[in-house]
């Protein structure tokens, strides 16, 4: 025993004794040149059985306990060894131990708890992280010391592992051995960083409850069920770092760290936080697909609804009038526009009147709107852009009834109307494509023909040129024919017929009369085969046989 | 109803100290015949735990001279035992903490206390020393307030496992070493011709109930030699079975 006024290794004037452990004596001892106060721990050793077997390892531990330094330890500043006992010199800390705090005031409040904690985790944190590896063991709220800043200190540092191992021999009572975790008691598994881990965690049990665990009912229970103002954020935490199974705590210092500075985030107020953005999400998102859905539903019955409209009026149309109205309820079905174009050509001419209602589709059919007014709505693009072989199929239909029946003196005329509609899909991969190409050619000849034979001087050269191409085409027109049905076939020849027909000078002057001859009388004995009961077709081809004979006639006359 | 009572008590092979204290005695009162027995385990790291169990023993003895005789001038009931004992323990704990702290040791010790009346018995027990009634079998009255016993008692470990467990001898709670006591009581009628038995841990590890119920079942305890014979028997049988810790035993027989 150090006598109080006495004076250690000459500098430290033990001045009271401020704490008594088991085996050691803790005075406050001044140091009166520096005028600094120091606590000065002597650990007996009459103590301690067997002194001479512990020394070794006391000195070295004391030895790594002196190089420590943080702001949360008492720096060791020297070690004494003195006959009867070892003199550890150290920092003299100011203030109450945490057990002393919770046997005055109960329960501490959660956010300097939570404070202290990552205070004592970064202390552990640190210990661990040494080589070799310190494992403090006896954390407990006596071994806190709260300062007068609010900081807390760990200390009853300087004592040798050997001096806690608990003495399980003897009868122990839990309040004795602090809050030793499983593992402690021996027999299962060693000691580690998760040690300490679990002592933490009792520690912030006690402290943030006022609940021993070494008390009944010996257990540590949710935090919430003893105070639901709790955060459940903290309740999580120290129930995982009291886990039975040192697996399933905190694997080391740095992950309880991290768990305690994001606390709230685990916070069921916080999930809760976040759970109310999710619901506000999945709710606007099922709305989105419900919204959806009934709109598509709502589309797909308006699509219906206007299919059945239009097939209604389809059924039903005898006039113009009707067809358009049936165009406008949609103008992506070929139906109406077929139907309009059958009906203005069904009595194989097409007067001018019929034209014009037939190029009022280029031009747009007028629709009132809801407003009352009147749009002008470009059918023939929709079709176009929803349905282009429709589009193609009716701009070829139309300009075929053009080119067949459109009455109307001048061929010319009947070309351009035709390649008016054939331009559209000329370029269309099918077949229907490629005579509609050969009739726009044509046309173009003819009208560039027209143009020359008009010219104030006879390009010869050009003119020929152009007879050629004609002719050309002619020959190339017959070939296509060939493949077709039994009624375009003889549309193509009467066609061909009547370009020799009025032509036949400029042909002349690009091949011989026998060739227009030859292909003239293929054309006739290709007529005179044609057998059917259709009197529509008979008669075109009675007709057309004439027609034959009369060019064939003419290109006589002209030869000589 | 009528007691023969014998108390015996061993250091054992290994202890310095014997830190065991007990008391039996026959108790006339106004309301006839009682029996009062107490057995007290203390434990301490440097050989202060006999100060423990003394202490508690006394303060019970002080209770039966001062506050029993009051007691019996009217009925007994459960209650006002409980409370009074629950308020022994507790000042004996606080005063067992004062002391430890002030000598700078840890201290405590286990409680066992047994009263039977001329009908009704009354135990209280802090710790892990026992109560039996020996009759026709032998029936364990306390539960062992250990880590193990709560252990098994949650599912956490079996009998077997918590006879072996290195944590068989940490108890729960003590009076002098925990915050605050909370003793558990047991009340129950008081069988004619037959054998109550207060021990400590020390007694019982080492030797089975069917061990202890051949040699203090009733028909073979005729009187306080034989009690006691029977007792120093079964102590030395845990000592030639290397019993370590303090043993005692304390019996009261009712005819």
């Amino acid at each position: 025993m150090l006598e109080i006024g006495s004076l250690v290794d000459g500098k430290y004037k033990i001045l009271n004794k401020v704490g008594q452990g088991g085996m050691s004596v803790v005075y406050l001892a001044m140091n009166e040149k520096a005028n600094k106060q120091w606590a000065v721990k002597e650990v007996r050793k009459d103590g301690v059985k067997d002194f001479e077997v512990v020394k070794q390892g006391l000195v070295a531990e004391i030895d790594i306990l002196k190089k420590l330094s943080h702001p949360n330890l008492p720096s060791i500043v020297d070690v004494i060894d003195t006959e009867d006992a070892f003199i550890i010199i150290m920092d003299y800390i100011q203030g109450n131990s945490l057990n002393k705090a919770l046997a005055e005031y109960g329960a501490q409040p959660q956010e300097n708890v939570i404070s202290w904690a990552k205070q004592l985790c970064d202390v552990l944190g640190y210990l661990h992280t040494r080589t070799p590896a310190i494992i403090y063991r006896d954390m407990k709220p006596a071994n806190v010391m709260l300062k007068p800043d609010g900081n807390v200190t760990l200390i009853d540092f300087g004592t040798a592992r050997e001096f806690k191992e608990k003495n399980l021999a003897d009868t122990t009572c839990l309040g004795t051995v602090g809050y030793a975790a499983p593992e402690q008691f021996g027999g299962m598994g060693q000691t580690d960083a998760r040690t300490d881990i679990y002592c933490l965690g009792a520690t912030l049990y006690h402290l943030v409850t006022g609940m021993n665990p070494c008390e009944p009912p010996y257990e540590i229970k949710p935090i919430r069920e003893i105070n639901p103002t709790l955060s459940s954020g903290l309740e999580r935490i120290i129930l995982k770092c009291t886990q039975r199974d040192p697996n399933d705590r905190y694997q080391s210092a740095a992950e309880l760290m991290y768990a305690l500075e994001h606390y709230e985030e685990i916070d069921d107020l916080y999930r809760k936080k976040q759970k109310k953005k999710l619901n506000a999400f999945i709710t606007s998102a099922v709305l989105t697909v419900a919204l959806g859905v009934t709109s598509a539903w709502g589309y797909v019955s308006a699509e219906n609804k206007k299919s059945e409209n239009y097939d209604d009026i389809i059924k039903t149309a005898i006039t113009t009038e009707e067809y358009y109205e049936a165009i406008l309820t949609d103008s992506t079905r070929t139906e109406a526009y077929l139907g309009l174009n059958d009906l203005l050509s069904s009595d194989y001419v097409l007067t001018k009147e019929e034209g014009q209602q037939l190029l009022k589709l280029q031009a747009g059919l007028e629709e009132k709107n809801n407003a009352g007014f009147t749009d002008n709505v470009n059918v023939l693009s929709l079709l176009k852009a929803e349905n282009p072989e429709g589009y193609n199929e009716v701009c070829f239909e139309i300009g075929w009834d053009f080119l067949s029946y459109y009455d109307t003196e001048i061929d010319r005329d009947r070309y351009e109307n035709a390649a008016k509609w054939f331009e559209q899909m000329k370029d269309s991969d099918s077949e229907n494509g490629a005579i509609a190409s050969i009739f726009y050619d044509i046309s173009e000849c003819t009208t560039k023909l027209n143009q020359l034979r008009g010219g104030k001087v006879i390009q010869t050269q050009e003119l020929d040129e152009q007879r050629e191409s004609l002719w050309n085409m002619i020959e190339s027109l017959q070939s296509k024919a060939d493949g077709y049905e039994l009624d375009y076939k003889i549309q193509v020849w009467i066609e061909i017929d009547k370009l020799i027909y009025n032509n036949v000078g400029d042909f002349l002057e690009v091949v011989t009369p026998d060739v227009l001859i030859t292909m003239l009388n293929t054309i006739k004995s290709n007529v005179e085969n044609i057998e059917g009961s259709n009197p529509d077709i008979i008669k075109l081809a009675d007709e057309l046989e004439i027609s034959v004979a009369e060019t064939i006639n003419k290109v006589e006359t002209a030869k000589e | 109803m009528n007691f023969i009572i014998s108390a015996n008590t061993d250091i054992g092979l290994t202890k310095d100290t014997n830190q065991d204290s007990l008391s039996v005695k026959v108790i006339n009162t106004s309301q006839g015949r009682m029996a009062f027995a107490i057995l007290c385990d203390g434990m301490g790291g440097l050989a202060k735990g006999e100060v423990a169990s003394a202490s508690v023993i006394k303060a019970f003895d002080n209770w039966i001279c001062n506050e029993l005789p009051k007691l019996c001038q009217g009925p007994i009931e459960d209650s006002i035992i409980r409370k009074q004992w629950e308020k022994i323990v507790t000042e004996q704990n606080e005063i067992i903490k004062t002391y430890g702290a002030k000598q700078g040791v840890k201290l405590g010790t286990t409680v066992v206390a047994m009263l039977l009346t001329q009908n009704r018995y009354y135990i209280l027990n802090v710790g892990d020393s026992r109560a039996y009634e020996l009759t026709t079998e032998i029936k364990q009255i306390t539960q062992d307030q250990t880590f193990v016993a709560r252990e098994v008692s949650l599912g956490n470990m079996t009998e077997e496992e918590a006879m072996k467990d290195s944590r068989r001898s940490v108890l729960l709670q003590c009076v002098g070493a925990s915050d605050s006591v909370y003793p558990d009581f047991f009340f129950g009628d008081v069988q004619g011709n037959a054998v109550y038995m207060l021990c400590c841990d020390g007694f019982r590890h080492e030797i089975m109930p069917e061990e202890i119920y051949e040699k203090l079942q009733p028909n073979v305890l005729m009187d306080d030699y034989q009690m006691s014979q029977n007792s120093i028997y079964l102590i030395e049988l845990n000592k030639q079975r290397k019993e370590r810790d303090n043993i005692s035993v304390a019996l009261i027989r009712t005819f």
